[in-house]
């Protein structure tokens, strides 16, 4: 027998409030892809293993494949989605783009969202704080050494920009 | 001029849709009324199935289709592979598949299947396989092909017999998976008796074929489309996933989507084949190698996939990096009841060039010569293999010749070798091996590498003239995240003379494009990249004469300039390439070309040079890699930012592939044990070392733009280099890959214990 259950949810998501109903089963991730069509964030393992799913909960970067859609609360979630288009891409985005930090792609929402946190309370990280930060997003095309460019500039054009 | 941009870093073409999340992968999509299906797998190595009670699960609320061994139809995925086979051969092998509402439906769908096995005896072993006795895991026995493959030059009897010194050792290597980072996906959905799919594919044409002719289709009937890809490394498909796919949407009347799990994606997938290598190697005292020999036991797993290439493959290094009149490989490909590999960055090539390029540094040693020296006085050079040339003069010679007698198109593995020896210091800072002391050692290591250059079959492209005044390429090759999207559109840029920022690529659809090879192979910056310039050559050409009418001039006096067609001795009379399409008269300024890359004269390859500094934990045995420099004769460089980022990865994702990747199957029970990315342990942020890249002054005279091929040659030389570097670290002997820190702390405990 199925065993499900509904319930009425609010989620807010890239400042964007959402009336919903979800199983009590589905998480976070689920939910954004399936019922908000926000595939941004991808499905790498679904078991906490590889970060391709990363958002941000108030800031906070995390799996959204561990954590189900009823725990997220008042909390506000940004996707890829909320950072930037391709006509005004993020700060982020721009260094990623500028020093080629990805290669397929599909890890790379979670990257520029881990990089955004990271940047976000650590405005000047060295080496060994970005390697940390970014250590729970995996990159099977290993494009690490780019990534690692990228974020440097990223980090240097805030320092430029003050912000 | 147009400002030229082969040999320049211009962005990655899909970068921003990536960046923003825009891009759209095969798991991504969704169709009206699409359903999803989930797969039932092999519990057991090997068993035929007995019986399936399907009614369970038919009964269940929402479950629109099954497909089972015993209502599939009778097609063929592979030579060696039904739709669905009453006979499993791995555990995880394809038992039967379901469509439902949704994915938890399906799932559950899955659970109320009840399958009746026979167990069978099963084989989990390449060596126990080959015996006689052993449980066939296909009809006509383990050996595929039914016999070993045999390739020589001159005669290695004669060579050995030459030979001061003989030395031999065996060497193995474990499967692992690429284990890209999106789990393979598909979408089957019929309209009319026509069928389209979008899936995970590395070809969408070899796809096309491939269901066509299981599901027993007219090829036009068939419809396959290659959404953005979440990495391929060759791998994606030589799986059932898709016509399965197809055949549960045919049944249910609606669209159905598999995705695969992460531990199906790792286990059913397709992994690199593990091998074992043994190899003998005659020598002079004064240096010179007179004889190699060869040997490689292959596990294919399940099915035979693309093994028999990989088979091939793995010899390459032995037949070829070495200048040597006789030279020989043996190789046998064998079933076992494990996952079955399949195509992976490469193929076999690192395999064999761990054991080639680990025994070449010993011999070097126990010569006393320096592993550098032994190498700028034996590698194969300009003038190729001694020896005389077999394939008639007008025909194209193979990128993995056996014969002597024919010349390189350009190889720079000497400059590889001496800038990259440069670049780690290894002149000034090698010790000898086993010298460094302390709790820690370290050490320096380094490797050659030779790989097919990059011509593929013949190869086909499109290029037009849009509205908007850009060019569009249209080419059947799918951009896997290696780049080759962004490459074909520097080439088709500077080829027209226009902006690479008014280039469009159209790729991956085989209703939109003609047929082109498979991005794998390293083929596509080469044979692609022929036919994309050859296609915009002619657009070219069909541009200038359209112009010519009119603004009356002779096309010799037109030229293309920032996106407009201007007379050269009066430049003031132009027309911009926007009028140009408009003015056409709601004809399209298109032009075609196809092309058969390749040389009758030369031996297209890549080269490489690889150099690993360790740094070897005697108490923990914990491998640390201190820094690698990867030098490569790649022709021309297209990219520089995407070719660096390109050997980087591939150097970084075989560091994996050396200290601590594999695929573990119990031969007690044929269960995978480690289904995960977090016990297939592959290279994290943290493991990531500093890697140096270097290109050789190279323009590759037959190559588009000068390029030769790029993927895959920077994960031939890593284990090798890494072995190498902990050899001179430590004086231990490891032959087993991946090098784990019992596999140190064990080489450590037989060397004191002698």
């Amino acid at each position: 027998m199925s065993v499900s259950h509904a319930e009425k949810i609010s989620l807010t998501v890239n400042g964007q409030e959402h009336a919903l109903e979800v199983d009590h089963r589905w998480t976070l991730l689920r939910t954004l892809r399936d019922e908000l069509g926000l595939t941004g964030a991808k499905r790498g393992c679904d078991r906490g293993e590889c970060g391709a799913c990363t958002v941000l909960l108030d800031g906070v970067p995390i799996y959204a494949c561990q954590m189900l859609a009823l725990q997220v609360g008042s909390r506000k979630v940004l996707t890829i989605e909320g950072l930037g288009d391709a006509s005004k891409l993020h700060p982020v985005q721009q260094a990623f783009l500028d020093y080629d930090g990805g290669q397929c792609g599909y890890c790379t929402p979670g990257f520029v969202m881990s990089t955004k946190a990271l940047l976000d309370r650590t405005p000047d990280p060295d080496e060994d704080t970005i390697r940390r930060a970014l250590s729970g997003n995996i990159c099977r095309c290993n494009a690490y050494g780019r990534i690692m460019e990228s974020v440097k500039a990223a980090a240097r054009g805030r320092a430029k920009d003050g912000r | 001029m147009t400002d030229q941009v082969v040999g320049r870093s211009v962005p990655r073409i899909d970068l921003p849709e990536k960046l923003t999340g825009e891009a759209r992968y095969t798991s991504d999509l969704k169709l009206p009324g699409m359903l999803h299906g989930k797969v039932l797998r092999s519990p057991y190595p090997h068993a035929r199935i007995v019986a399936i009670e399907t009614a369970g699960a038919e009964r269940l609320a929402g479950v629109h289709a099954l497909v089972t061994p015993f209502d599939a139809p009778e097609g063929k995925v592979a030579p060696d592979m039904g739709i669905l086979n009453d006979e499993v051969r791995f555990v995880g092998d394809e038992v039967a598949a379901v469509a439902a509402d949704d994915e938890d439906v399906a799932q559950e769908a899955i659970g109320l299947i009840e399958v009746r096995y026979d167990p069978l005896p099963f084989v989990t072993d390449p060596e126990e396989a080959l015996r006689p006795t052993a449980p066939a895991v296909h009809p006509g026995g383990n050996l595929v092909g039914g016999r070993p493959l045999s390739l020589e030059r001159g005669s290695i009897d004669e060579g050995f017999s030459e030979a001061d010194r003989i030395f031999e050792d065996t060497f193995t290597t474990p499967a692992h998976s690429g284990g890209a980072l999106e789990p393979r996906a598909a979408i089957a959905s019929w309209d009319a008796g026509r069928l389209t799919v979008w899936k995970s594919s590395r070809g969408v044409h070899q796809d096309k074929h491939m269901m066509a002719s299981a599901l027993g289709l007219e090829s036009d009937t068939v419809r396959v489309i290659g959404p953005h890809m979440g990495a391929g490394f060759g791998n994606k498909d030589e799986t059932r996933l898709a016509i399965l796919a197809a055949i549960l949407a045919q049944r249910a009347g609606r669209p159905v989507k598999i995705e695969l799990t992460r531990e199906e994606e790792l286990i059913a997938g397709r992994t690199r084949h593990a091998t074992r290598t043994t190899i003998r190697v005659g020598v002079k005292d004064e240096g010179s190698i007179t004889a190699i020999h060869a040997s490689t036991i292959m596990d294919t797993g399940a099915y035979m996939s693309s093994g028999p290439g990989v088979l091939r493959r793995a010899g390459q290094g032995a037949l070829y990096l070495y200048r040597c009149p006789h030279v020989r490989y043996d190789g046998q490909l064998v079933y076992t009841n494990r996952p079955s590999a399949g195509s992976y960055r490469a193929l076999g090539a690192p395999q064999g060039h761990f054991a080639l390029e680990a025994l070449m540094d010993r011999i070097a040693q126990d010569l006393g010569m320096d592993p550098l020296d032994f190498r700028l006085k034996n590698h194969v050079g300009p003038e190729g293999q001694p020896g005389q040339r077999t394939t008639p003069p007008d025909e194209i010679i193979d990128t993995q010749p056996v014969e002597g007698g024919v010349p390189f198109s350009s190889n720079g593995l000497r400059e590889c070798l001496t800038r990259g020896a440069e670049a780690i210091g290894w002149r000034e800072r090698r010790r000898p091996s086993g010298e460094s002391k302390g709790p820690k050692v370290t050490g320096l290591g380094m490797s050659m590498i030779i790989y097919r250059g990059g011509p593929g079959g013949r190869t086909a492209a499109k290029a037009r003239l849009t509205a908007e005044g850009g060019v569009e390429v249209v080419s059947g090759i799918i951009d896997v995240g290696e780049g080759a999207a962004t490459v074909l559109a520097q080439m088709a840029a500077d080829e027209m003379g226009v902006s690479y920022d008014s280039v469009k690529m159209t790729l991956a659809d085989t209703a939109l494009t003609l047929p082109a090879h498979i991005t794998a192979g390293s083929m596509t910056t080469f044979s692609s990249g022929m036919a994309v310039k050859a296609a915009s050559a002619q657009l070219k050409a069909v541009v200038l004469d359209a112009a010519s009418g009119i603004l009356d001039a002779g096309v010799d006096d037109l030229a293309l300039q920032e996106g407009s067609v201007v007379v050269g001795s009066d430049p003031q009379r132009r027309i911009t390439l926007a009028e140009l399409a408009r003015s056409a008269g709601g004809k399209t300024l298109e032009a075609e070309a196809s092309v058969l890359p390749g040389s009758t004269k030369s031996i297209i390859n890549s080269f490489g040079a690889h150099f690993a500094e360790v740094e070897v934990d005697l108490g923990t045995g914990q491998v640390r890699i201190v820094r690698f420099v990867a030098a490569h004769d790649s022709g021309r460089i297209i990219n520089p930012a995407l070719a660096t980022n390109q050997v980087e990865g591939g150097v970084s994702q075989m560091l994996g592939f050396t200290l601590t990747e594999e695929m573990i199957t119990d031969g007690r029970s044929g269960f995978t044990l480690n289904g995960s990315y977090l016990e297939h342990k592959g290279p994290t942020f943290m493991d990531y070392p500093d890697i140096q890249v270097i290109f050789a002054d190279v323009v590759d005279p037959e190559g588009p733009f000068g390029a030769k091929a790029l993927g895959e040659p920077p994960s031939v030389g890593v284990a090798p280099a890494v072995i190498n570097a902990i050899h001179n670290a430590t004086g231990l002997r490891i032959n087993d890959l991946p090098v784990t820190p019992d596999r140190i702390l064990n080489a450590i405990q037989m060397s004191e214990t002698g």
